[in-house]
Parts: C-alpha cells; sequence; structure tokens
C-alpha cells in the first residue's frame, strides 16, 4: 500500500509518438498476424499507472486495444507480468475480465505494460451509478460481483503457488498497516479508535485463497446487462474472501449512494446470499471496517505525498481532509454497527 | 471603507478560481474546482475552529496524543461510551469543515451514542 520511493521511473518511449512502432512490433511478436496501428490515444492516468486505447488492424480486421503500463516514481504494486497471469487464469475461472494480448519485456522500451482486449463498457461509477440507462444492469450487479468473487475465491491456493504474491492473514494486513500509520506520525482519534476495535477480531488464521484486492464499483466495466469486466489486478494478494467483500461495502465507492451499502447499487444481505452463505454478517462487518480505515490510509498517504513535497498537489492535499469523511463513517460503522 | 477580511480574500480568490474554471479544460479545470473547494474548507476552518474542538472533548483522556496513545497500548477500551462521544464531538467539528455535505456526517450529527 505505501508507495515506496526506492525506484526511478526509467525514461521509456511514448506509446502516442515515438513508441508507436514499438508498440506494433510487440503486438505482432505477440499475436504471430499481420498489425497495423491506426491510432493510439490516452485515456486516463492514474497516479500508479497510464491507460491508453490503441487502435489495431489485425490481419485487416478493426481491434480496439487496451495498453496500460506503470507510471510515477516508486511504485509497489505487482509486476504487470504476473497481474497478467492472474487475470488469464481468473478469465478461466470464469471472472468476466478482458483478454491479455501481450505482455511488454525490457527490451521493447515501453515500460512495464500489458496489452489487452477492450471490453465495452462504462467505466465511470459516478455515472453508471446514476443513468436510468443502467437501470438493470445495476438490478443484477450485487449478484454478478458475488458470483464472479465465489468463482475466484474458490479456486484453491495450488492455483496459485508458482506465482509471487503476498500473503498473510487479517491479523498481519492490520499490523501492516498500524505501522504505516504510526510511520506517518499523526493522531486521528477515530482511525486509532478502529484499530483498537479490529485488533482482537481480525484473524489470525492464513490466506485461504487469492483474493482481488481492489473489488470496487470503480474497477468494473458495466454495461446495459451490468458486469461485463473485472479491471486493476494490480493489489491482487493472498487473503480470506471476506476481504474483497468487506472493500466492496467502503463508503468511499458508494459515490453518494449510502443507502446501498454494496458499492452505491446493494444490499448486504443479497451480497451474502448470492455469495453462497460461507461469509457471515459479523466476519463482512470487521472487514468493512478494515476497508474503511484501509481508504482512510490512502487519503493519509496522498496528503503526505503534498506534505512532503514528494508530488505537490492541490488534489493531493485536498484529498488530505477526506481523512475527516472516513473518520465519521468509522465513528458510525463502530459504534452502531453498520453504516 | 475597511480593508478586506480574510474571508473576504478567500471568497474572492473563490470568485476568481469559479471564473478562470470556464476558461479551463480537463485537469486544469478539474484542479480549479478542487482549489475552490479547498478554499472554502479554509474558510470554514478559520470560522470554526475544529481543533480546539476536538481537543476540549478528548480533555477527559488526557487530550487528543493522549487518547490515541491510551487506543495503541489498550489502556483504553474501544467500545467505552465516553471515548465513543468525545470521539464523534471532534469527529463532527472536523466534518463540518471539511465536508459539511457528507451523507456520513449528517447521520452522525443525528444520532447520539446512548
Amino acid at each position: 500500500m505505501p508507495l515506496s520511493n526506492q525506484q526511478k521511473a526509467v525514461p521509456v518511449l511514448d506509446p502516442i509518438t515515438d513508441g508507436k512502432a514499438a508498440l506494433q512490433a510487440l503486438i505482432q511478436r505477440s499475436s504471430g498476424k499481420a498489425v497495423q496501428l491506426q491510432s493510439v490515444a490516452a485515456l486516463s492516468g492514474g497516479a500508479s499507472s497510464a491507460t491508453y486505447r490503441v487502435d489495431a488492424q489485425i490481419d485487416g480486421k478493426p481491434t480496439p486495444l487496451i495498453f496500460q503500463r506503470t507510471a510515477g516514481e516508486g511504485h509497489d504494486g505487482l509486476p504487470r507480468s504476473i497481474q497478467a497471469e492472474v487475470l488469464q487464469r481468473a478469465g478461466q475461472l470464469g471472472v468476466p475480465v478482458p483478454s491479455v494480448i501481450a505482455t511488454t519485456s525490457p527490451a521493447d522500451d515501453l515500460g512495464d505494460g500489458v496489452i489487452s482486449t477492450m471490453v465495452a463498457g462504462e467505466a465511470l461509477a459516478p455515472r453508471w451509478l446514476r443513468l436510468p440507462e443502467y437501470a438493470a444492469a445495476r438490478e443484477k450487479l450485487t449478484a454478478q460481483c458475488a458470483e464472479a468473487l465465489a468463482k475466484l475465491h474458490a479456486a484453491p491456493l495450488s492455483n496459485w503457488g508458482d506465482l509471487p504474491l503476498k500473503s498473510g492473514s487479517g491479523a498481519e494486513l492490520l499490523e501492516g498497516m498500524f505501522t504505516y500509520y504510526r510511520d506517518l506520525g499523526v493522531d486521528v482519534p477515530a482511525y486509532d479508535l478502529a484499530f483498537a476495535w479490529l485488533k482482537p477480531r481480525m484473524p489470525t488464521s492464513p490466506a485461504t485463497c487469492l483474493v482481488h484486492g481492489d473489488f470496487r464499483s470503480g474497477n468494473f466495466l458495466v454495461d446495459e446487462s451490468g458486469l461485463s469486466a473485472v479491471l486493476d489486478w494490480e493489489l491482487t494478494h493472498l487473503s480470506v474472501p471476506a476481504e474483497d467483500l468487506g472493500w466492496l461495502c467502503a463508503q468511499a465507492w458508494r459515490f453518494g449512494h449510502w443507502q446501498k451499502p454494496v458499492g452505491g447499487f446493494g444490499t448486504r444481505e443479497e451480497l451474502l446470499q448470492a455469495y453462497g452463505g460461507s461469509v457471515s454478517p459479523q466476519e463482512l462487518h470487521i472487514w468493512e471496517v478494515y476497508g474503511n480505515l484501509k481508504w482512510g490510509m490512502s487519503c493519509l498517504q496522498l496528503a503526505q505525498d503534498h506534505v512532503s513535497g514528494r508530488v505537490p498537489s492541490v488534489e493531493r492535499a485536498a484529498i488530505g481532509r477526506r481523512v475527516s469523511e472516513v473518520a465519521a463513517d468509522l465513528t458510525y460503522l463502530i459504534a452502531f454497527g453498520e453504516l | 471603507m475597511s480593508h478586506p477580511t480574510a474571508a473576504q480574500l478567500i471568497e474572492a480568490v473563490q470568485l476568481f478560481l469559479k471564473e478562470a474554471e470556464g476558461e479551463l479544460t480537463g485537469r486544469l479545470a478539474f484542479h480549479a474546482k478542487v482549489a475552490g473547494n479547498t478554499l472554502a474548507i479554509v474558510n470554514r476552518e478559520l470560522a470554526q475552529n475544529p481543533e480546539t474542538t476536538e481537543a476540549e472533548a478528548l480533555a477527559p483522556f488526557g487530550g487528543v496524543a493522549a487518547a490515541c496513545e491510551d487506543l495503541r497500548n489498550g489502556r483504553l477500551d474501544p467500545s467505552d461510551k465516553a471515548l465513543l462521544r468525545a470521539i464523534r464531538k471532534g469527529v463532527l467539528a472536523r466534518c463540518a469543515v471539511d465536508n459539511p455535505r457528507y451523507a456520513s456526517f449528517t447521520r452522525l450529527t443525528e444520532r447520539e451514542i446512548a
């Protein structure tokens, strides 16, 4: 979770300008087909990754693709090649994901990136949570999310045994988060309340499955029939199922639709039932508190980027004040049992 | 004529940012909007001083830093009602400044800890 300052970005080719030929060669090499690149356009630049839409002719057929690569300095997420491997195996398990076309190698000079098929769907959660054309999709989404997670979590650990993935119990995850909080040296009473409340409640049993690690409304593609793809597998790791379910219920992904605890579109009861009944409401509650606290840590971290001078930014400074939103969420959750 | 107060200077910059936002696109327009919202926080903080409210609420527990430390070392129980009420008071003061339109702020305001 904390971004390390250790690695410096290596200058790489820009896929829009001088990197186009390298991108075309990479797709050609991986697909073994004749590839003609038509256009490359930047879609979004997050803090840790940059995404491009690539329009290519593959064997004469117009094919829209997505190129996503790690961006910025200091980065703690999984290498893209490992993410691509997890993505492919998740797809085989029946989780809706884009198909991987190619993974960059250092010689391509394109950074650490993956090219995948472009799945149709709306990526902006505030839009698909609000617009009437997605009303039917929202109705189905809770069950679809539960089903996708159930399929992912049902795979035995041996399915991922050859991949270098982080693994730990809930108690260890909390401990790591607490160490990070103390390293920042700030005192947020509601956060310490949540740490103290969670400490005796987090499971000490080892990981049982692979979790997506960032399963939330902002990482879905949604079309009129519901969930079309689960994106951004950068934080995937080995844990317990309730971690993904609780994170999906964190307040920050409801985008104002707070009456619908599951991502702004569903109820906890429906989620747990559609998941198959193996996660209890109490367990979900614990991981929901954990998820909200984890988002609080991200707010502190983004604020710290500005305050420390690492990434001076009005946006990050402002996110620092979202710390008190999370403090309100945590106080409510702990005092009244649900939010 | 008196010179403008700090709050009036902030409001002037907010007006300017609104105007600038209309001329900007993409990332810059978004940041102009964020900057305007940030100034609104500053203005509320000048008027309300939430840090003092939080400190006073947690004074019976030795103050903010001591309460946090005692939660860390287990001397304070996270289910202690008096503590929860004090934390709630501090949270409400801070949230009233940082985002008074936040749904959980309204809900927490309306619900007392018995």
